[in-house]
């Protein structure tokens, strides 16, 4: 038995400067939300649309709590940039949407994971936390629903490519 | 008693005979509570002047067989940068010893074991970074499984798993399947784990660099959920979305791998091993470390 306590001197709130952050972070779930839902009115999905239309409402779920976390600094708007860059890619074809969303997916958990450094609430840091864990996720089903195997293409599964990773620096500078 | 509780027991006298023969029920039960209160109230302000009037020693005077313990103070236990790492890295050799002890049982075989192979690597690679990262700060690190984990959930489930005839727990009938569960439990809690630990850690690039291996356990999770459920990858439960898209069930299934919407703090349930004569499984909550689960600078001494 200890008498423990939990040392932090990091603030609870959003600074200005995580506000912006997260603002960002909002634009790029709405676009990430339309991207899933432009593939499904495509057609894309098959045995699998019934997730790719989770996978939009978890996004529009970020969008949301990222809203109720900074209020009004919240653009409400997509990334149109992100979006009108991948809209092509999220067409009928199943495998294309799937893989499209599998390499954005992974650039969101390289990208949230540096936000995660630069975050100094806790709030928005323990936020995006949450939505790194499940991103990485997200990742996995699509590389299955891609039609990828765990065996045969393991860090398909498993590994943020150098790619994402040199993309999120990128993102993560501009923001 | 005072001279205006006996005017007002007098007044009350008079009224009682005017109204003898009539009923009025609550109305005067209520009036003679209303005075017993004043006059319970009247002894307890008494009593407790007597009382104060004691004081003033820090002898209570208060009789007492035999002699009281004394009182042992607790261990300053504050959740350092390093307590937090050190608790990574314990965590991450319980998963290192279950995949160890999974394969020198040989319940893994094919697809799997090559899976498992892979888990345990990362986790050898995860527990080297978070010891590094202990020692840069200027700790120890800590290099052995967490050691209340080890107890109340590892070992547990393994017997479950493999049987104890010491305990008389048979071999469980699908090893394969059983430990597929606990990994995917175990490898969903280690994420869960890193994902608390973002808030707690006061360095941000710690921070970055604790969530850099949580979501590589989440991914472990999420490959042994598309094994284990390849028919549905992504969980709708609790979603807003269109009836034709929800599961048509009203219980999850063990595993997904998307479970939710959010990385979750929750405990992972896990069933595992034979069913006793009522058909029943044993069911396991795996946990976050709590504060007592913590592996502090101070218990090197111990």
């Amino acid at each position: 038995m200890t008498a423990s306590k939990i040392i932090s001197v990091s603030p609870v709130r959003p600074t200005p400067a995580d506000t912006v952050l997260l603002a960002s972070a909002q634009a790029t779930a709405l676009a990430m939300r339309d991207l899933y839902q432009a593939a499904v009115g495509a057609g894309a999905g098959g045995e699998h649309v019934a997730c790719l239309v989770s996978l939009a409402a978890h996004h529009d779920a970020y969008a949301q709590t990222i809203s109720s976390l900074i209020g009004r600094a919240a653009p409400q708007a997509r990334d149109s940039e992100i979006f009108s860059a991948n809209e092509a890619d999220f067409g009928s074809d199943t495998m294309a949407a799937a893989l499209a969303a599998h390499a954005l997916e992974n650039s969101l958990v390289a990208a949230h994971t540096e936000v995660i450094g630069m975050l100094e609430g806790t709030e928005g840091a323990a936020l995006i936390a949450s939505m790194v864990i499940i991103e990485a996720r997200h990742v996995v089903a699509l590389a299955a629903i891609a039609g990828k195997s765990p065996i045969d293409d393991t860090d398909l599964f498993l590994v943020t490519p150098e790619a994402a990773q040199a993309d999120a620096q990128t993102t993560t500078t501009v923001a | 008693m005072s001279n205006s509780n006996r005017e007002e027991l007098q007044a009350f006298s008079k009224i009682v005979k005017a109204t003898q023969g009539a009923d009025f029920g609550p109305a005067l039960q209520s009036s003679l509570s209303r005075r017993r209160f004043f006059i319970a109230g009247g002894a307890t302000i008494s009593f407790g002047a007597l009382l104060a009037a004691c004081g003033g020693s820090t002898n209570t005077g208060i009789a007492r067989l035999g002699e009281a313990p004394t009182k042992t103070e607790l261990d300053d236990a504050p959740v350092t940068d390093i307590a937090l790492l050190r608790t990574a890295t314990s965590l991450e050799h319980n998963a290192i010893f279950v995949y160890e002890t999974v394969a020198a049982a040989g319940l893994l075989s094919g697809d799997a074991a090559t899976l498992a192979a892979r888990f345990l690597s990362d986790h050898k690679a995860h527990a080297e970074a978070t010891a590094s990262l202990t020692e840069k700060l200027g700790g120890k690190a800590y290099n052995e499984p967490n050691p209340r984990l080890q107890s109340i959930y590892i070992e547990p489930a393994l017997r479950l798993i493999t049987g104890d005839d010491a305990s008389g727990i048979p071999v469980t009938d699908d090893p394969v399947a059983d430990v597929l569960a606990l990994a995917y439990a175990l490898e969903t809690i280690a994420g869960s784990t890193y994902q608390v630990y973002v808030p707690m850690l006061a360095d941000s690039a710690l921070r970055a660099a604790a969530i850099g291996i949580g979501e590589q356990e989440a991914r472990h999770a999420a490959v042994i959920g598309s094994l284990l459920n390849p028919s549905r990858l992504v969980s709708s439960f609790g979603l807003s979305i269109a009836a034709e898209y929800q599961e048509q069930t009203d219980v999850p299934a063990a595993a997904y791998a998307v479970p939710s919407t959010f990385g979750t703090k929750a405990p992972v349930p896990v069933v595992l091993g034979a069913a006793n004569e009522s058909g029943i499984r044993t069911s396991l909550n795996l946990e976050t470390p709590s504060l007592n689960s913590m592996v502090y600078e101070y218990l090197d001494g111990e």
